[in-house]
């Protein structure tokens, strides 16, 4: 995985986590508010994702993120609570791996994308699986999307083999296309609906 | 003011090779050395010349470069000395070309040290337009840029502004490779590579596919430094292949484009700074620990980047002048920007700057931390260049290579509109929610004041124009400029036909004022007759050779310069305190000139406070 020596060291300790302070202040019941990070190889579609579900947008013109994005939506669920999702989009691009846990560090969900159509992107997912299950918070909500699903004369990655991903490891599995806006929507919602609440008690 | 001619400036650049000796110079790092790399593949002039560029595509920055190198070229296929590569190791893909010195190197071994400059028309037709006041005697070649300038100007008649816009970036011709003749016929080749041949970023082409090719660079270059010597420049017919070194990585110019040495030189400088703006000099190590790194993965998505920047090599004066330029603002409203971007910095920030495209708006820094101009051209390449900065705010590792190029910074980047954008920097890794706070009060100051809507209305216009100088009563009463000096018809009758009645007073076309301690230059905007891309990249390139030569060492620190020829009278005024470069009407009277330069300076010395940002600037300190 190139050269470790050309990134920032994640050894240093500065890697501390991104999070707000607002964070601290604990969210009712009723309106929850969640850090997401997306997660996965340059080019599966992970910006694409976000700016459908924030924006309801495609643009096929490649734009490949540098560093990451940061973009807010809040969405109500059927049982009227609200979740605001504070997404870091981050960039996929090999030289920024090593950033990556300035931002799943204190993540309440981490979203890893692939594309159908690249078995070498699902590689890449089964490693950042493992290295959350390593270095992630134990109780963070984690999901498995197969994007680009509209590609499906080209796909290469079965279903099966996203669904045994994730259910080897307790992760929510959807197939997704941000071109078509397909399962876009499902895929937070169902997020929304396994984040823990806070206990009665607590508040 | 005093003025003189350049006559008695130094030696022309043939005399100044002659004069190097290692040996004898310790003082001079640059050792040129002087060869035909005949048989490199790349186009012969005559090739290149016909004409034939439109094949590739209207659009392509590349198919508008200027034939501007003379067609007389007496040493086109003849080696006389120097390195000769063999040709077909070149098109292999093994990465294991030979390079055989060829039998005149073998018979004279000293002549690449002792830079012997074989006779080629890039120097010697140059030199001889050096202090030629008394008319046009230059061996430019003017018609054919004529012709050319008015072919494309039917074609699409495009102005910078328009050419700025609509270029796209990203890189081109990806199909290409050392073998196909539409890549050897490219004008400007650039290259990064390794010491050990692998290669890292290539203008034109898959890197991948230029395996063989950079081998090639690297023996080259590898074959001198062996020697104990440094191999810079190498001159084949009118080809100039420039190198530069940087410890492990190698940048390589071939180029036929006529620009200075100097300039190439510092575009690879530029080039190399953009790559440890993206990784660090931290990529050292890798090398140091696997000699066969292969480096192209930790650039992958960056060809928008380096791409932009070389485009901005042909437009932007801040490339040569390595000085930022302003957006013009009525002075509160830059106070009441740098005030608050001051406050920013009070937080913690290192740096904080609003920029609009690439001009500033206002930028303040922590105490003791200044920015370098070139930091700030490549910051802000990087940003445009990068499409996602404009999606929503992003935050991302980024270096400073002047400021420190061992360590990244991390910047925070926001766009209030499609031009005018924020960037916030810092050291630590943990300040995004900061850094997005401290947005959101500039962003309250700009909205209050109204500033973002002033500084759309002020890109919209443009900066100073040379029309819209004040003549000076005095100066009008005075016969002057084109119609009066009618009788030198050798120059091109395009130009001077569109140039009745347009530029500036007594002939002035565009200038360039540029001042040493605020590291800060203005430029008028293009007018009539310098309208095409085209005839404003030959502007600059003559430009850049004032400028080159201005800069080269044991001048006084009071200097002028005037040359004229075909297509411009050139002046150049150097003190301590600024520099001018300003274009006139080539029949323009060269006292009237002298006096308009003295004018431009007053104006711009009028209008300082907008044109430039004054004491917020951390250069100061
Ligand atoms: N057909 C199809 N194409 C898609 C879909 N989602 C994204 N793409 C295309 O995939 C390309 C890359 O998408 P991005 O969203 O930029 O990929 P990314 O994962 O953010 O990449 P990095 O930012 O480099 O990490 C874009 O050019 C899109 O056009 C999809 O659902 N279907
Ligand atoms: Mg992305």
């Amino acid at each position: 995985m190139g050269c470790a020596a050309s990134l920032p060291d994640r050894n240093s300790g500065a890697l501390n986590g991104l999070n707000s302070s607002e964070n601290a202040v604990p969210a009712d019941a009723k309106n929850l508010r969640v850090k997401l990070v997306l997660l996965g190889d340059s080019g599966v579609g992970k910006s694409c994702i976000v700016l459908r579900f924030v924006r309801g947008q495609f643009d096929a013109t490649s734009k490949v993120t540098v560093g990451a994005s940061f973009l807010s939506q809040t969405i109500a669920l059927q049982d009227s609570t609200t979740v605001k999702f504070e997404i870091w989009d981050t960039a996929g691009q090999e030289r920024y791996s090593a950033l990556a846990p300035l931002y799943y560090r204190g993540a309440g969900v981490a979203v890893i994308v692939y594309d159908i159509t690249s078995p070498e992107s699902f590689k890449k997912a089964q490693y950042w699986v493992k290295e959350l299950q390593k270095h992630g918070s134990p109780d963070i909500v984690m999901a498995l999307v197969g994007n680009k699903a509209d590609l499906h004369e080209k796909r290469e990655v079965p279903t099966e083999d996203g669904m045994e991903l994730a259910e080897k490891n307790g992760m929510f599995f959807i197939e997704t296309s941000a071109k078509t806006a397909d399962n876009i929507n499902q895929l937070f919602e169902e997020i929304g609906k396994r984040l823990p609440r806070p206990s009665p008690s607590s508040s | 003011m005093t003025t003189s001619d350049s006559s008695s400036s130094p030696s022309s650049s043939g005399t100044e090779s002659a004069d190097l000796n290692p040996s004898s110079d310790p003082g001079t790092n640059s050792e040129r050395v002087q060869s035909q790399l005949e048989s490199m593949n790349l186009s012969q002039p005559s090739e290149v010349s016909d004409g034939s560029h439109t094949d590739y595509g209207g659009g392509d920055d590349d198919a508008e470069e200027e034939e501007e190198v003379a067609s007389a070229n007496g040493n086109e296929g003849g080696v006389s000395n120097g390195i000769s590569v063999r040709e077909d190791g070149l098109a292999g893909a093994s990465g294991e070309e030979e390079v055989e010195p060829s039998s005149s190197r073998a018979e004279h071994p000293v002549e690449m040290e002792a830079g012997e400059e074989p006779p080629s028309p890039t120097s010697s037709g140059y030199d001889g337009e050096r202090g030629s006041s008394g008319g046009a005697t230059s061996t430019y070649k003017a018609d054919d840029a004529s012709e050319d300038e008015i072919r494309e100007a039917n074609v699409d008649g495009d102005t910078a502004s328009q050419h700025e816009a609509a270029w796209l970036p990203g890189k081109r011709h990806v199909d290409e490779d050392d073998a196909s003749i539409s890549w050897r016929k490219r004008k400007k080749h650039f290259f990064i590579l390794s010491n050990s041949g692998k290669p890292i970023y290539s203008r034109y082409g898959d890197e991948h596919k230029l395996a063989g090719f950079s081998a090639t660079l690297q023996a080259i270059i590898s074959f001198v430094e062996n020697g104990g010597d440094r191999v810079n420049l190498v001159k084949a017919g009118k080809h100039q292949v420039v190198f530069l070194v940087k410890g492990p990585i190698y940048l390589v110019c071939i180029s036929c484009t006529d620009e200075t040495y100097e300039y190439l030189r510092g575009q690879l400088d530029l080039l190399y700074g953009q790559m440890i703006l993206i990784l660090t000099k931290s990529i050292d190590r890798c090398f140091e620990k696997n000699a066969k790194f292969d480096m192209t993965p930790l650039l992958g998505g960056t060809e928008a980047v380096f791409s932009s920047l070389v485009h901005s090599f042909s437009w932007n004066p801040a490339t040569f002048l390595h000085a930022y330029t302003c957006l013009p603002l009525p002075f509160a409203l830059r106070q009441s920007t740098g005030s608050i971007l001051q406050d920013v910095c009070a937080s913690g920030v290192l740096f904080a700057l609003l920029m609009c495209r690439h001009k500033v708006v206002s930028l303040s820094g922590a105490q003791k931390a200044s920015l370098h101009p070139d930091d700030l051209l490549l910051l802000s390449n990087f940003v445009m260049s990068s499409e996602s900065f404009r999606t929503s705010e992003s935050f991302s590792p980024i270096c400073l290579p002047r400021y420190n190029p061992q360590a990244f910074l991390h910047a925070y980047v926001h766009f209030f509109d499609d031009d005018t954008y924020v960037m916030l920097l810092t050291t630590r890794s943990d300040a995004f929610y900061h850094l997005k706070d401290c947005r959101i009060r500039i962003e309250a100051v700009l909205l209050k004041s109204n500033i973002l809507s002033t500084v759309q209305r002020s890109i919209a216009e443009g900066g100073m124009r040379v029309e819209d100088l004040p003549i000076d009563r005095r100066l009008r009463q005075k016969p002057s400029s084109t119609s009066n000096q009618g009788q030198d018809t050798s120059g091109p009758e395009r130009l001077r036909d569109v140039s009745v009645g347009t530029g500036g007073p007594f002939g002035l076309w565009h200038f360039m004022y540029r001042s040493i301690y605020l590291d800060q230059y203005i430029s008028s905007e293009f007018s009539p007759p310098v309208t095409t891309h085209r005839q404003q990249k030959s502007l600059y390139r003559a430009y850049q050779k004032l400028y080159a030569s201005m800069h080269e060492k044991g001048l006084g620190p009071h200097k002028t310069q005037y040359r004229r020829d075909e297509n411009y009278s050139l002046l150049c005024w150097v003190t301590p305190d600024f520099e001018l470069y300003a274009a006139f009407d080539p029949l323009a009277d060269k006292a009237m000139a002298i006096k308009m330069c003295n004018q431009v300076c007053q104006r711009v010395k009028e209008l300082e406070n907008e044109v430039f940002l004054q004491g917020a600037s951390p250069f100061s300190w």
